[in-house]
């Protein structure tokens, strides 16, 4: 049966509860007889993909419906129990705009399962009418971080759903602002998921870093380095108009695809700026408040400093708002942002003083009221929300991510040789 | 209040300013020299010497008055404040990719 299954559609922000429950329930009962079917009519060269279901993640690309094409042309023929169309949010419920972005998502999926339901009809092969098609929102209840997370979700859904293969839209970047992240291909490799990117033909070749260019991106750029140019030169004088002119065009050309990450709104943007001009003296003053404790200490040879290593998970979106929490923890002295590892930051502090500060999540919530808006700010403290944790001395929690962690046995210049990088695994995830 | 006070006033507030910036710099310099560890120097050079070129900034934009000079002063006041913390976390995480355990209290490297 290709029909739509509109339960499993994300229709409400719980949809992967709704498609584990309703939609898997179909898919895992339909796979035994779709693998019978399917070892009859084998030839794909994947010889495993004839049972279960596929996953096919989605975005709004221009490769999808040629993507969509062939994966309901292999499905038919491999007789596979379901493709399931998933949408991974790139929003979190409850944030402003969370309800826009997910109804967004909401007609992005029901033409792509149109697209899919009719290529299905249209197909020739014998296992097409078997092919269920089912729609998701994955995700949506949490901030995703790198295609560590993505994989994560992607795997869940799979394993309640009886799904065994995922094929990729070659365009296909789970939100836009995952540029220096590894492809996603190559970290759902890890899984026993197989994976394979959908042979369609590309329009263009885009480097990985790059996102999308849009108007709307290369105006913002475009007035944006022409009011730093005239700043610096003599807006009344046409000879610096014209040359400020000519180098916005060319700045916004050559880097509105990797320098702003999404599209600039009406008023989401400049409200954004309107609450960071209200943040800016708050954090002075935090940082001269601090500061004032912090040259105490250094001054006063009798007061002692206790520097310890820190864990907190915070609740603010990649990119951007996490770079502006992690600078304002790091400006204001006693803390220092060591590592984002997803949204988890490890932040060395130098007092505990410092530390206990940074646990009250001001900082957190002033991102969160810059980024989100005032009603977003209110949460609970990192601290109330148990998602502190010290790495060193007497108060540790948990253990230090350095493999020579347990203090003592460090060299006396500090040199370990034998020190196997944990980090090294996920260098590249976490920019 | 007259041209002059107000002219007074404002060579006392750059006074005052260039001070400030020579104390947290100076901080900053003793924190260098004092503290134990790279992530804890890390925050002195970084954290001190933001305040510290700062008001020295202010200091330049009240002398020269926020016309052309002085605006781009300021200008500069914000990059450093975007740079600073960005170079403070750069070396901060190539010390903790390296495997450099954090100095603590009983620690007795120096």
């Amino acid at each position: 049966m290709a029909d739509t299954d509109p339960p499993a559609g994300g229709a409400d922000p719980d949809a992967t509860a709704t498609a584990d429950s309703g939609a898997g329930a179909t898919v895992g009962s339909g796979a035994g007889a779709a693998a019978e079917s399917g070892d009859a009519s084998e030839t794909d060269a994947e010889s495993d993909s004839a049972a279960g279901a596929v996953i096919v993640p989605v975005e709004p690309t221009s490769t999808l419906r040629s993507t969509i094409a062939h994966v309901a042309a292999s499905a038919a023929e491999d007789g596979a129990s379901a493709i399931h169309l998933v949408e991974i949010a790139s929003w979190r419920d409850g944030d402003p705009e969370s309800d826009d972005r997910a109804a967004a998502a909401e007609r992005v999926l029901e033409r792509v399962s149109a697209w899919t339901t009719a290529d299905l009809d249209d197909s020739e092969a014998p296992g097409a009418a078997d092919v269920e098609v089912v729609t998701a929102v994955l995700g949506a209840d949490d901030y995703l971080f790198g295609a560590d997370d993505y994989v994560r979700v992607l795997a869940e859904y799979a394993e309640a759903n009886g799904a065994d293969r995922v094929v990729l839209d070659p365009e296909y970047t789970p939100v836009g602002n995952t540029t220096l992240l590894q492809p996603l291909e190559f970290a759902l490799s890890n899984t026993p998921l197989s994976v394979e990117t959908a042979p369609v033909d590309r329009p263009t070749r885009r480097e990985r870093f790059r996102t999308e260019a849009t108007t709307g991106r290369f105006v913002a750029l475009f007035g944006l380095s022409l009011a730093f140019y005239l700043l610096l030169g003599d807006p009344t004088y046409w000879f610096d108009v014209v040359t400020g002119v000519a180098t916005a065009a060319v700045v916004s050309t050559v880097l509105s695809r990797v320098s702003l990450d999404s599209n600039p709104a009406i008023p989401r943007t400049p409200m954004r700026i309107v609450r960071g001009v209200i943040y800016l003296p708050v954090l002075l003053f935090e940082i001269l408040k601090a500061n004032l404790v912090v040259a105490r200490v250094i001054l006063d040879p009798r007061l002692p400093i206790e520097p310890t290593m820190n864990r907190m998970r915070v609740i603010v979106g990649s990119g951007l708002p996490l770079m502006t929490l992690a600078n304002s923890i790091t400006l204001t002295p006693g803390t220092l942002t060591v590592r984002a590892r997803d949204s988890d930051l490890y932040v060395h502090s130098l007092l505990p003083w410092a530390r206990e500060g940074l646990f009250d999540g001001s900082l957190e919530r002033w991102t969160r009221f810059v980024y989100y808006g005032r009603r977003s700010a209110r949460l609970p403290t990192p601290r109330e929300r148990d998602d502190v944790a010290i790495l060193q001395g007497d108060d540790a929690t948990e253990e230090l991510p350095i493999a020579a962690a347990d203090g003592g046995a460090v060299d006396a210049d500090g040199e370990t040789e034998s020190t196997a990088d944990p980090s090294d695994a996920d260098g590249v995830t976490d920019r | 209040m007259t041209a002059a006070t107000l002219e007074a006033a404002r060579v006392w507030l750059v006074v005052a300013l260039t001070l400030l910036g020579l104390f947290f710099s100076f901080v900053s310099m003793v924190g260098v020299l004092r503290l134990p560890d790279v992530y804890s120097r890390a925050h002195t050079a970084s954290q001190a010497d933001t305040l510290g070129a700062g008001f020295g900034l202010a200091a330049v934009a009240l002398t020269v008055g926020l016309a052309g000079a002085g605006f781009k002063s300021v200008l500069l006041l914000f990059f450093i404040f975007v740079t600073n913390p960005t170079a403070a976390h750069a070396i901060a995480r190539a010390a903790f990719e390296e495997g450099i355990v954090p100095w603590i209290e009983g620690d007795d490297r120096r």
